[in-house]
């Protein structure tokens, strides 16, 4: 376990003094959060990276990975439907590599609004403070990587894929392996499966009558049902199971087109050109709120000519359903980004929040962004 | 006295019987000799060896600190460390007892899972409906996070179990479980299946070196005079001696018998276990005879493979 070297007083003062402009309202959070609710949202693969902390009979918790979740959970505590939060400090994460620190500092801002405010200026204010900041910093070769998650779910949308094969290619956009099995099953004949005629039988009966007739058969095979699905799901998934067995697997030109999509690396505008050539006429209006989003961008003053867009940037947080961005320092390898943010308008309502309410927000690492910080 | 070389064995239960059996076959004797409550132990017939007796699980984990040099436990139990074991642990000899596998097995009710993708959009589906995440019971947090996360499974949640793993389905506690089973008659009992792609590990017992443990000269050189009693017992029970009557006409059928792997004694041959009736016949039908064919108690070589790889990874 390493701590980071703490940034000189003055360095550390000119990259808070972007968030200090916003005029946020000054949060803190428990160093100690709820170890079930984090692994909730985050998903297990979060846990090889959170310290667990346990007293004795008590509840199972951690030191906070970052503050995102504690700062939205104490926006719905206040009952607001929006507001602007500033927080500065400590954040542990156990580092996958030996030697780099896994206690560090973090300073961000999340914003909340309602439905009724335009998102494309809430994107812009947030990209462009996040730029300021890290610019703050003093280092050089900074550059902005922006990305889309839900870019990438209208592509699939524009594919006309059948329903759960569209969920799925969706999914797998976060998971490597996923997707090269569902890029490599192109144009493959669908697998025969054994369940596939009493999918065929279940198909025919009403919800409850396919559900008597799965009970029926557990008890001739001597199956007692454990487990928290019960007949009627195990009978609709069968059925939509043995459909997606039969539709077919993606074309080989589809294939190619995810592909290619998803390799997108390039200046926005030329990246939205191959985005437009890819996904056709329904993309036209994502793709021209981005054009939009950039104006505002360039507005507040973020050199979005030298910006990158990356098609695959973000997919891999469980939290974001937007625009994503990164700013990273040539100086860094690319996982360690400067300052890091994001639209995740639906992390609120998984939090008890009403739905319909809009959140974006960043998080910058001093240390990354200082000149003098790490190598 | 110089520090004697450490070697934990389990203190308790099947293994334990079965790894005093495969010493006792070796030649080497267990007895139990100091500590109030009996948990040091002697090997007679291996001088600078202290044994010390733990739990499977401690074995591992004392392995992983480098507390003991040597330790026998199972490999789940190792793996279950987490990291780059590999790195820290150096697996010597797989002993061919305490067999278990670590596998995925999800509720027999399921008659729509059958594989780790079905598992994966089962997963997908809960969450996505329930906003809740199909939960996952097991002591085995490391190798499960990792194989799910192999095979692209992402929306689940582990809940730690103590013990009576595989019941927390039917306690309505997990929706499925990541368990240890050996004949499957406690998945079985409990209404669940096996994955057909759900094989985390075929695990068994290893006899394992601590890569994080001090060693010395000394220390090494009591493990290689025990890992070559060990090796030559085990060389022993793959092999036969073969003895017949001086003869001149031997020569050609033994040439051909040594091509195919056979080593020449000064009166026979040793040949691997399963090929001595062939052998034998070979050299009948040559005119060669009578062969005697004996199991040797132990084959030492001129080289000891496990010593020279510890010795390759241990720093002194």
């Amino acid at each position: 376990m390493s701590a980071e070297p703490a940034v000189p007083a003055d360095a550390l003062a000119a990259i808070r003094a972007p968030f200090l402009a916003m005029e946020a309202e000054v949060v803190d959070a428990p160093i100690l959060q709820p170890l079930g609710l984090l692994l909730e949202l985050a998903g297990e693969a979060m846990r090889a990276r959170l310290f667990v902390v346990q007293s004795e009979g008590g509840q199972e918790t951690c030191l906070r990975p970052d503050f995102t979740v504690p700062v939205v959970r104490q926006h719905l505590e206040s009952g607001r439907s929006s507001g602007r939060y500033f927080y500065e400090g400590k954040a542990f994460r156990a580092s996958p590599e030996p030697g780099r620190p896994d206690e560090f500092r973090q300073i961000g801002l999340e914003r909340f609004d309602d439905g009724a405010v335009p998102t494309l200026e809430a994107d812009a204010e947030i990209a462009a403070l996040a730029w300021r900041a890290a610019a703050a910093g003093g280092r050089g070769g900074l550059g902005l990587w922006l990305g889309d998650v839900a870019l990438f779910s209208a592509f699939v949308d524009g594919l006309g894929l059948a329903a759960p094969l569209a969920a799925r290619v969706r999914r797998a956009a976060a998971r490597p392996r996923l997707l090269a099995g569902e890029l490599a099953r192109a144009d493959q004949p669908p697998a025969a499966r054994e369940a596939g005629r009493l999918a065929d039988l279940l198909a025919g009966l009403s919800e409850a009558e396919a559900a008597t007739v799965l009970e029926e058969m557990w008890a001739l095979a001597g199956i007692a049902p454990v487990g928290g699905r019960g007949p009627a799901e195990i009978a609709q998934r069968l059925i939509r199971r043995a459909e997606a067995a039969r539709a077919p697997a993606l074309s080989a030109d589809q294939a190619d087109r995810i592909r290619r999509f998803l390799a997108i690396e390039a200046a926005p505008a030329e990246a939205f050109a191959v985005i437009r050539e890819l996904g056709g006429a329904g993309l036209d209006a994502p793709l021209a709120d981005w054009s939009r989003r950039l104006d505002l961008m360039a507005a507040a003053g973020v050199p979005v000519g030298q910006a990158r867009f990356s098609a695959a940037l973000g997919h891999a947080f469980d939290y974001y359903d937007g625009l994503t961005f990164e700013v990273r320092s040539a100086a860094l390898h690319g996982d360690r980004a400067v300052a890091v943010g994001g639209r995740y308008d639906s992390l609120p309502a998984r939090l008890g929040g009403a739905a319909g309410s809009q959140a974006v927000g960043c998080m910058i690492r001093p240390w990354r962004a200082w000149a003098g910080g790490e190598a | 006295m110089s520090e004697p070389l450490i070697l934990a064995v389990p203190s308790k239960g099947r293994l334990k019987e079965q790894v005093e059996a495969w010493l006792g076959d070796c030649g080497l004797k267990l007895s139990v000799s100091g500590g109030s409550r009996g948990y040091m132990a002697e090997l007679k017939g291996a001088p600078g060896v202290q044994v010390r007796l733990l739990s499977a699980g401690d074995i591992a984990e004392a392995l992983d600190a480098g507390e003991v040099h040597l330790g026998v436990t199972g490999e789940d139990l190792l793996r279950e460390r987490g990291g780059d074991i590999d790195a820290r642990v150096l697996l010597l000899r797989a002993l061919g007892f305490g067999r278990a596998d670590l596998v995925v097995a999800v509720p027999k009710s399921w008659i729509d899972v059958e594989t780790m993708a079905d598992l994966e959009e089962v997963g997908h589906d809960l969450l996505a409906r329930s906003g809740r995440r199909m939960r996952v019971a097991t002591k085995y947090l490391t190798q499960t996070r990792s194989f799910f996360a192999r095979h692209g499974v992402a929306d689940y949640r582990i809940t730690e179990s103590g013990g009576a793993t595989e019941g927390a389905p039917a306690a309505g506690s997990a929706e499925l479980v990541v368990d240890i089973t050996t004949t499957g008659a406690t998945l079985e009992a409990n209404s669940l299946k096996i994955l057909a792609d759900g094989v985390i590990l075929k695990s068994q017992a290893q006899l394992a070196a601590s890569l994080r443990a001090d060693w010395s000269q000394a220390q090494l050189a009591a493990a290689e005079r025990l890992l070559r009693i060990l090796e030559a017992r085990a060389a022993a029970r793959d092999s036969a001696t073969l003895i017949w009557p001086a003869d001149p006409r031997d020569a050609g059928v033994v040439e051909a018998l040594v091509g195919q792997g056979a080593v020449r004694r000064p009166n026979g041959l040793l040949v691997a276990a399963n090929r001595v009736a062939e052998a034998c016949l070979a050299l009948a039908g040559a005119g060669i005879g009578p062969v005697t064919a004996s199991r040797p108690d132990f084959v030492y070589e001129v080289g000891c493979v496990s010593a020279e790889k510890l010795r390759q990874r241990v720093e002194i």
